[in-house]
């Protein structure tokens, strides 16, 4: 029996903590306090270290609340990041997305700054401040950065943040004997999708839509031990999958996945969901990054990392780089599928459609196709924001408040 | 060389994306010799590295292209306009550069964007009764490329 508009727009019959009022994916306004409470306070990563190999080697990134950073690796081989905007009139201090900056000089007026953010020269400074305003007043914005957990570069943009290691928690204790090699990056690229970041973190932290992957049916639903995979939760809206052995010879063109990784047993797969919009996935023989970086309610940019050992001999690296791009390549057989669904999601959920509600029912003892991931990050959202996802106007209190009056 | 034989390159090129454009999946392949290799490469200055999006033999190509009915994807067709820019003849074989635009046209309303640039760097094989293809090296300029897609260009 299809629905009336009062049936559809009624809550769905299930405990409040299991769907999410679709208005979270669209509101302008809770857009910009996700930018301020989530982002901002949260650690993000904003590269690999393998991007800084060099001293001076630098890597621009865009943090999810909005500020332009320059991640770059000093003469004393630390890491730090700063704002990517001169002190003295807003500009923009280094363009290419990469490069090698002993110094970084502002194209504008040629101020130019160290690796640790000290500005090292004005120009004819003295004629124009006299003794008014000297170098050390024009240094750079420096933000936290630690690197850690694969060799991350991390960034926090708040000065009173908690540390990397007490935001993470145990949330990436399941990969930690995985990532004690060095690794390095092989593989990035954007995607831009008109779909809520949260959709795509949704994605990444519930199984249930394996069904659209004909590869992961065939190679994991259909296998023993599918069903065996648990989430767990951790504090902060982190979360975990536990792994179970892929079948990767059972698509055709596909091959078992011979690489490996070192200390992981064959075919194994975990996943590793980071509050509010970071992904870990390591699939056997490589390790995908994602990195969610929302431009709009309805807009979205992803960045996709991916990484093998730096110990890889030629033939190890083509062999990571074929297993990568069977699925998660631009042209790969899963991530296009993947984007389908939330670009598809972004469709029916724009402003002005009528969507109403995201169901995230399912208990399944917390196996592969509970939804007990996005419930979770869901609980956390809602204390960061201080609105429940079921109710972000509080609506349904001030109805019950009338209807007690 | 011959003005027949250039055309016959070009003609080959051309015919390359005409197939593809039309998801003649075994046409294409008929213009592919049976030791045909098909990359897309790009490199990407954010991490200064050439990288390589995928790479098939002709088995490889043969696999991926009978998959593709099993897979969820979009449909919104490709248009890939090409332009042979060189043809370089090495003994049996010549080596061919190609401007390639791939435009993808929206199933519902026909908006047509543009999709990607890059070229062809193709390796054709002229030993036979008809040239035939026995590389093709797709270096892609674009990298943004939305939600992808699941048909090589």
């Amino acid at each position: 029996m299809a629905k009336s508009a009062a049936e559809w727009n009624a809550a769905p019959r299930f405990p409040a903590t299991h769907y999410v009022d679709s208005r979270v994916y669209t509101d302008q306004t809770i857009f910009e306090e996700e930018k301020e409470k989530l982002f901002r306070p949260s650690w993000i990563i904003a590269c690999h270290e393998s991007e800084l190999a060099q001293a001076y080697d630098y890597r621009l990134f865009t943090h999810p609340a909005g500020v332009p950073l320059i991640v770059i690796r000093g003469d004393d081989a630390k890491v730090r990041a700063f704002y990517n905007i001169c002190p003295h009139r807003g500009n923009t201090i280094l363009y290419d997305p990469a490069g090698n900056a002993k110094r970084m000089t502002c194209i504008f007026h040629q101020w130019s700054f160290d690796a640790r953010g000290n500005c090292i020269d004005i120009t004819r400074a003295e004629q124009g401040y006299q003794d008014r305003f000297c170098k050390e007043d024009a240094a750079m914005r420096e933000v936290k950065c630690e690197v850690g957990y694969g060799g991350f570069a991390w960034v926090n943009l708040t000065d009173d943040c908690p540390s990397l290691r007490e935001f993470i928690g145990p949330a990436l204790d399941i990969l930690e004997p995985y990532m004690q090699q060095p690794m390095e990056l092989f593989h990035y690229h954007k995607a831009y999708v008109r779909t809520n970041f949260k959709l795509w973190h949704d994605t990444n932290s519930e199984f249930y839509h394996d069904f659209i992957h004909y590869f992961n049916r065939i190679t994991g639903m259909l296998q023993p031990g599918y069903y065996d995979r648990k989430y767990t939760a951790f504090p902060n809206g982190h979360a975990t999958v536990g792994s179970m052995q892929i079948q990767y010879d059972k698509y055709e063109g596909s091959k078992e996945r011979a690489v490996g990784w070192p200390g992981m047993a064959r075919g194994g797969w975990y996943m590793v969901d980071i509050f509010p919009g970071m992904t870990y996935n390591l699939r056997t023989s490589v390790l995908r990054i994602d990195t969610t970086i929302p431009l709009g309610p309805n807009e979205l940019l992803i960045e996709f990392r991916g990484l093998g050992l730096k110990s890889d001999t030629p033939e190890e690296r083509a062999e990571r780089v074929f297993d990568h791009n069977m699925i998660w390549g631009p042209f790969g057989r899963n991530l296009h599928e993947d984007l389908l669904g939330v670009h598809g999601q972004g469709r029916a959920m724009r402003r002005g459609t009528d969507s109403r509600w995201v169901l995230q029912g399912r208990e399944e003892n917390s196996t592969i196709h509970d939804e007990v991931g996005m419930r979770h990050y869901y609980a956390e959202w809602s204390r960061r924001m201080g609105r429940p996802a079921y109710d972000p106007y509080r609506e349904g209190e001030a109805e019950s408040v009338r209807a007690a009056a | 060389m011959k003005t027949e034989q250039r055309q016959a390159i070009e003609e080959l090129v051309y015919r390359s994306c005409l197939a593809l454009d039309a998801g003649e999946y075994t046409t294409f392949l008929d213009l592919c010799d049976t030791d045909f290799r098909y990359t897309i490469s790009t490199y990407s200055p954010e991490i200064r590295r050439d990288m390589v999006w995928l790479d098939h033999d002709r088995k490889g190509m043969e696999t991926l292209f009978s998959n593709l009915p099993k897979h969820n994807s979009d449909h919104s067709p490709l248009t890939r306009h090409a332009t042979v820019y060189t043809v370089d003849l090495a003994g049996q074989a010549a080596n061919v550069v190609s401007a390639l635009q791939v435009f993808r046209t929206q199933l519902d309303g026909g908006a047509t964007e543009l999709f990607a640039v890059g070229r062809f760097h193709d390796t054709v094989n002229l030993d036979g009764a008809s040239p035939k293809l026995a590389r093709r090296l797709v270096k892609l300029e674009t990298r943004l490329l939305g939600y992808g897609y699941h048909i090589p260009f």
